[in-house]
């Protein structure tokens, strides 16, 4: 195991940001991924190892201007009974509501579930489904540098993403969906709890009439990404939810998914779940 | 003499059949307990083990040198400092290995100051390797031109094992059914939550002292010996609490005696102790197997006949995995009245891990095909489902083809109880007329039963157990006892007979079972004979010092001792219950008197079994007992996730002794059962396992326990202490094909090969729409 040599714990995001300029700090949050994964020779911790949970202003819900702001630190527990998210994004609550166990939740932070860039990363998919994106903060020429990257771009391969080891995710924003948004997540697993995905599907958008409007579809777990689903989507657009355009819709969901074999399932029956929850998320979204 | 009176009387209360609470569990509940895990002793050095990681190969050469020169590392071993310290049961096994043949295959151990420093001389040692082809299943291996494993085992061939009774070709004539199937039970793991762990010590007399897991501890002293090179009287087994063994510590595994050389190495403590991954990767595993099986009957009902050919991937070392033909044919010759049974099992040696003992010790396995054979049946004969069990199942004084006499039959009255609760009749037949109808959702109803064997195995010389009981000046109880506890608690159930008999307070009494060096011999933990046997043996002691205290009041008192009864902590009147003298009091008289006396008394209990016998035709059980689950289930049948709603359990106990503890035994039995029949699989890939850690390996967890409605019939064993029976494997035996059978029912789809995990489930259902198509 890699000898670390300090341990920082700054109270301000200026003191982080400077401490990462360098690139060489593993940044340590709930630990619920990166403990398991180290002990597991995955990844390895750097020299420096940085807690980031006492940094004030990270943490927290709040909304602004229309936008919903979740800092990095927030933990999944704190989603799953937030109620701002319970009225405004319930299908956030949702995905946390099957997220691990209590235990893990309670520790679990959303930065950490998003730089983990796990395909089966169970926040991603309704994030992904609320067009989020993620703002980035790093220190040059003596100043906090910030840019937002959407979600969707995030991702580049599994456990990799185009954030640079100098920068850190300090929270995820979406706006507020309007009132006539409907979501819908759903992931597999017999096991109520502790379950990685074997395939999850989120399914969001405005929705009167019988038509999807502004359709956004997310899946995860077939891919090396989590990943929007656009032909899906071009699918469903503007459309009324009726059994031919889900028929199309999971049709093109063929065009999407790119499942592999595994421990854990076969592509066959990754293929096979996605369109047995892509039609159930649909219909869900068509009784609202 | 002082007569000391207290105004009121003591009635008569029985403790059996109530619910008490397990002596350990508030300190495990609270994290005070101590596991041999949490151990630490004075100079204490670390084991760690080098493992091949990979199925086959020889050593080409291997470099220990810079692993012994890091700092902090005091010895090294390899397969050369351990030659010819064969061990197993038929001395296959070496403590490190020259040869590879399985993936976890120890092939060096360092011991040092921390574990981080033996974790790193492991990387400093240079192993080259040759692979070798290898033989992943049974079949493979017993081709003619099939790699061979070892020298000395032509055509892989390990155990084998036979049991004939009738002629077959005749009863197949008169058969008007027979079902034909092949059963492919897999692979799982015990799953214990303290992962395998030792600590040895050498004095300077050469005399070993190991603390271990084992649940067997007097002959684990001869099967640990020989990998040692000492004599079995040099070896003193310290039992420390446990997280679990179910089986798993009922032989000697290669990181006991390697603790143990590693500590002769280096004159100090040394401990070895598997994180998670390596404890799924080396210790044992159950017993896979490919069941050939068939079954007849006539249209009434009667069956008429059953055959078991049996593969047993022995994997590359044996152990008591592939003995498990033993306890296979008294299933197949024994569950239900058979009257003709053709029985065969031969082991062939693989590069897969290998099996131990695991609860339900092949049973499981037998009666995942005889349970579903029979509701196979169910379906052709002339009968309702319901009554062809009930007709066949074998009613008291009934004696089985290899001579299991069973005293005490309750099988039926445990069909008709659980068939009653659950309303199984009706359901089957309603949910097999759904099963075609539109809906995703299918529910369904499944129907298992099975024999095992209730009060011990004689498959040693003896089944027996010595207990010394002592009773002090104060009152306090003391049994020492042969009999482990391995969390089946035993210790309530010892504690319980002991408050019963003697008539003081359950917290009186302690017990000391946890030493070869202080404790009387027993068999050890398995054969779920812990209860009848200990209980005896305790029960047993208990009288003769209760005869003995009684004996003393007679004399003090001039009241004659069988008139005279202990409750409360006191002598009193059997009949009315008025006390005569405190029972500390008199303890104090006894020992103070002029002929002083102590109460301390010795007993040893063997069972009135037969031994197995190489015909396998004995009584070799002194009890049996049957169990009857009935599962409902509702199937996705797109997801193919199995929900279980609900599982009634009727089975013969004997006897209540623990309510609790059996409660617990029945509820623990079914969710390693459920683990089985629903997700827990080794993913083994040409021998080397994929799944080694428990995000990928599922055990069933809390939230899917589904509810249970336990129902216990009373036979009343004659032999059993108060009439008990043993109970700890059956739950686990019989809810696998519960399961499966309900699902057949829900779906139309049977599944063979365990488990019954939500992918296999979904495809077999797509498969068999694709065909109807």
């Amino acid at each position: 195991m890699q000898e670390i040599t300090s341990y920082l714990a700054p109270r301000s995001l200026d003191e982080a940001l400077q401490a990462m300029a360098t690139g060489d700090v593993t940044v340590f949050c709930g630990g619920t991924d990166l403990a398991p994964q180290t002990e597991a020779g995955v990844r390895r911790y750097s020299t420096r190892l940085m807690n980031i949970r006492r940094i004030e202003n990270l943490d927290g819900i709040e909304e602004k201007d229309g936008v919903i702001r979740i800092g990095a630190l927030t933990t999944i527990s704190e989603i799953r009974r937030h109620p701002l998210i319970a009225g405004a994004a319930p299908i956030l609550a949702e995905a946390a509501e099957h997220f691990a166990s209590d235990q893990i939740r309670n520790v679990a932070s959303i930065g950490g579930n998003i730089c983990n860039a796990s395909p089966a990363g169970d926040m991603i998919n309704p994030l992904l489904v609320l067009d989020a994106a993620v703002e980035l903060a790093s220190w040059a020429d003596g100043a906090q540098q910030k840019r937002r990257v959407p979600l969707e771009h995030f991702f580049t391969s599994p456990q990799r993403t185009v954030k640079r080891a100098d920068e850190l995710l300090t929270s995820v924003t979406f706006r507020k969906p309007a009132a006539d948004f409907v979501g819908r997540f759903r992931k597999s697993g017999p096991r109520p709890a502790l379950e990685i995905s074997t395939v999850s599907v989120g399914v969001g958008g405005n929705f009167s009439g019988g038509v999807l409007r502004n359709a956004r579809v997310a899946f995860g777990s077939v891919a090396p990404t989590p990943l929007r689903a656009r032909h899906v989507e071009a699918a469903l657009e503007g459309c009324k939810l009726n059994a031919d355009v889900i028929s199309a819709a999971l049709v093109a969901a063929r065009s999407d998914a790119k499942p592999i074999d595994d421990v854990r399932a076969s592509a066959w029956y990754r293929s096979h779940l996605l369109e047995v929850f892509l039609e159930e998320v649909l219909h869900h979204v068509r009784g609202n | 003499m002082e007569q000391k009176v207290t105004a009121s009387t003591i009635e008569k209360k029985s403790l059996i059949g109530q619910r008490i609470k397990k002596p350990d569990a508030p300190d495990k509940a609270t994290g005070k307990t101590r596991y041999i895990n949490d151990m630490v002793l004075p100079q204490m050095l670390h084991g760690k083990v080098l493992f091949a990681g990979r199925p086959h190969a020889r050593i080409v050469r291997i470099d220990t040198a810079a692993a012994a020169r890091l700092p902090g590392v005091h010895a090294v071993l390899t397969g050369k400092d351990t030659a010819g310290l064969n061990f197993g049961f038929v001395r296959d096994n070496v403590p490190l290995k020259n040869i590879v043949r399985c993936e976890h295959d120890e092939i060096a151990a360092v011991a040092a100051e921390s574990e981080d420093v033996a974790r790193q001389a492991l990387k400093l040692i240079e192993v080259e390797y040759e692979d070798l082809p290898g033989v992943f299943t049974p079949e493979a291996g017993a081709k003619a031109d099939a790699p061979l494993i070892r020298d000395n085992f032509p055509g892989n061939k390990s155990l084998s094992f036979e049991f004939r009774h009738g002629d077959v070709a005749a009863a197949e004539a008169a058969s008007d059914f027979i079902v034909d199937s092949v059963f492919r039970p897999h692979h799982v793991t015990h799953c214990c939550m303290g992962t395998s762990c030792a600590i040895a010590d050498f004095d300077d007399n050469g005399k070993l002292t190991i603390w271990t897991q084992t649940q067997y501890p007097y002959n684990y002293k001869m099967d640990l010996a020989p990998a040692l090179g000492i004599q079995p009287g040099d070896i003193r087994v310290i039992q420390p609490p446990v997280g679990g063994a179910f089986g798993s510590k009922l032989d000697v595994y290669p990181y006991e005696p390697i603790a143990a050389l590693l500590a002769k190495k280096t004159g100090r403590p040394v401990k070895v102790m598997y994180s998670r991954e390596e404890e799924f990767k080396a210790s044992p595993t159950r017993q896979p197997a490919i069941i050939h099986m068939r079954t007849g009957c006539r249209r009434d009902g009667t069956l008429t006949f059953r055959t078991a050919d049996v593969l047993l991937d022995n994997g590359a070392y044996t152990s008591w995995g592939p003995t498990i033909p033993v306890i296979m044919m008294r299933t197949t010759s024994g569950h239900y009245r058979v009257p003709v049974v053709d029985f065969k099992a031969q082991a062939i040696y693989t590069n897969n891990p290998y099996a131990g003992s695991f609860r339900g010790y092949g049973n499981v396995q037998t009666t995942y095909a005889t349970a579903q054979q029979m509701d196979m049946l169910a379906d052709m004969v002339d009968l309702d489902p319901l009554e062809f069990h009930i007709k066949n199942a074998q009613k008291s004084g009934e004696i089985t083809p290899q001579k299991s006499f069973l005293r005490e039959c309750v099988l039926a009255e445990c069909l008709e109880t659980a068939a009653k609760a659950s309303d199984y009749s009706k359901k089957r037949k309603e949910y097999a007329a759904l099963r075609g109808a539109p809906g995703r959702f299918k529910k369904g109803i499944g129907l298992a039963s099975s024999i095992h064997n209730a009060g011990g195995a004689k498959i040693h010389k003896s089944d027996g157990i010595g207990t010394i009981l002592k009773v002090d000046d104060y009152a306090r109880v003391t049994v020492i006892t042969g009999a482990s506890e391995i969390g089946q608690g035993i210790d309530a159930v010892i504690t319980l007979i002991v408050a019963e008999e003697l008539g003081v307070p359950l917290e009186h009494v302690t017990l000391v079972n946890n030493d070869s060096d202080i404790a009387p011999w027993d068999v050890g933990v398995h054969a779920s004979r812990t209860t009848f046997i200990a209980g005896n043996g305790t029960r047993r002691a208990a009288r003769k010092a209760k005869a003995q205290i009684l004996q003393a009041a007679e004399k003090f008192f001039g009241e004659p001792a069988d008139t005279l009864e202990l409750r409360g902590g006191s002598v009193v009147r059997e009949q009315c219950g008025t006390p005569l003298i405190k029972l500390d009091r008199l303890l104090r008289q006894m020992h103070f008197q002029d002929e002083p006396e102590l109460v301390m008394v010795t007993d040893y209990y063997e069972p009135k079994s037969e031994p197995e016998g190489a015909a396998h035709l004995s009584d070799h059980s002194a009890a049996y007992s049957h169990a009857v689950h009935i599962a409902e289930i509702t199937v996705d049948t797109l997801t193919g996730e199995i929900r279980v709603d609900r599982v009634t359990v009727a089975q013969d106990v004997g006897r209540v002794i623990n309510r609790l503890g059996l409660e617990g035994q029945v509820e623990g039995g079914i969710a390693i059962g459920l683990g089985y029949a629903l997700s827990e699989n080794m993913q083994l890939e040409r021998g080397i396992l994929k799944n080694s850690c428990f995000r990928d390996y599922k055990l069933i967890t809390a939230p899917e326990m589904p509810p249970l409605e336990m129902h216990f019939i009373e036979s009343d064993c004659a032999e059993g202490p108060y009439g008990a029976k043993g109970v700890s494997e059956l739950p686990t035996i019989v809810i696998a094909p519960a399961i499966a059978n309900a699902l057949y029912n829900a779906t139309g789809v049977r599944i063979f090969d365990p488990p019954l995990a939500p992918e296999k489930v979904a495809r077999a259902i797509a498969e068999m729409r694709q065909r109807k198509l």
